[in-house]
């Protein structure tokens, strides 16, 4: 199971799996260290693709669903495992972002792609 | 204590999946006129060659996406025929878990699946029969795919319209194909031997009666 680290970030930069366009992914564990953060973090699990042409839609626009969200208090270290994370699943690219920046909040995602 | 295991009195030998080299294929009678290169006649495989290749879709609830396995540049035609006479493309279809059904249309339009009933053939607008005939995903799984088709050149359409069904938001319909592209040599006057071990394969019409 792959995982990535990042502090806080509105925008998704490290914190961003890929998009494989033939496997979804799935959230398998979320660490968030807020011991030193500035402030109580909402963190989310974004999904963003771009859906296919279809006989509905002939020009699809970039989409982003929110799949997960959790509060993260000030001074809190919380780690979701597979139970809490259970069918988390993005079909496009994975992105945890948060709230506000926070370069003491750090973030944790392991992630698996499903065969 | 000692034990001997006894000698298995039969083994099962399972048939492969796909079309090998040296296996022998018939076009039967009731292909047209349109493919008279190949109708009635017999051939030897002499290459085979399998390529992998994963279709994915994502697609919003309630929508759908007609999947043309023809050749061209339209932006639903995924130009998986071949085009050479001499090639046949026998092609495994399975598909990747997901809250979506398939529908399938030769020629575009025309269900393989309606009952002799008026009205009886896949209707997405309908509650009841939108499942008529679909296929999902775990009738045709990823890792051991059970709808098989056969290509020629200049074949009809083939349409697999992908449907998603309601309860989510988006699917991502992935449809893995394994195209067993075969190369045949006709043989000229086949035995009435090779007539009989040779698979046949019959016009798409049959399906309808």
């Amino acid at each position: 199971m792959p995982s990535q680290v990042d502090t806080a970030k509105i925008t998704p930069t490290l914190l961003a799996i890929a998009q494989r366009e033939n496997a979804a992914v799935l959230a398998k564990s979320l660490t968030i260290d807020n011991l030193n953060g500035g402030g109580d973090r909402i963190i989310e699990i974004d999904d963003i693709f771009t859906p296919a042409v279809t006989n509905g839609v002939a020009v699809p626009v970039p989409t982003t669903v929110e799949r997960f969200k959790y509060t993260a208090n000030q001074g809190d270290q919380i780690t979701l495992g597979e139970v809490e994370l259970k069918g988390v699943r993005c079909l496009g690219a994975m992105s945890v972002i948060s709230d506000v920046d926070d370069t003491s909040c750090f973030i944790s995602l392991g992630y698996e792609h499903e065969e | 204590m000692l034990e001997l295991q006894p000698k298995p009195q039969f083994s099962v030998v399972v048939p492969p999946k796909l079309l090998q080299e040296g296996y022998l294929v018939t076009f039967s009678s009731d292909w047209p006129s349109t493919h008279v290169a190949i109708r009635e006649k017999t051939f030897r495989i002499d290459v085979c060659n399998q390529v992998p290749y994963d279709l994915p879709y994502i697609i919003p609830t309630g929508d759908y996406r007609d999947v043309d396995f023809s050749n061209g540049a339209g932006t639903f035609q995924e130009s998986i025929y071949p085009e050479n006479l001499t090639s046949l493309f026998e092609v495994l279809v399975g598909f990747k878990p997901g809250n979506f059904l398939t529908h399938w249309y030769i020629p575009a339009g025309k269900s393989i699946h309606a009952l002799e009933y008026a009205q009886m053939y896949p209707d997405l607008t309908s509650t009841k029969k939108k499942y008529l005939g679909a296929r999902q995903p775990k009738d045709s799984p990823y890792n051991d795919p059970r709808i098989k088709l056969y290509f020629v050149k200049d074949l009809a359409p083939l349409i697999m319209r992908v449907f998603v069904l309601p309860g989510v938001d988006y699917e991502n319909c992935i449809t893995g194909l394994t195209i067993n592209k075969c190369k045949l040599r006709e043989i000229e006057s086949p035995t009435d031997e090779q007539k009989l071990k040779a698979k046949v394969i019959r016009y798409y019409d049959y399906l309808r009666w």
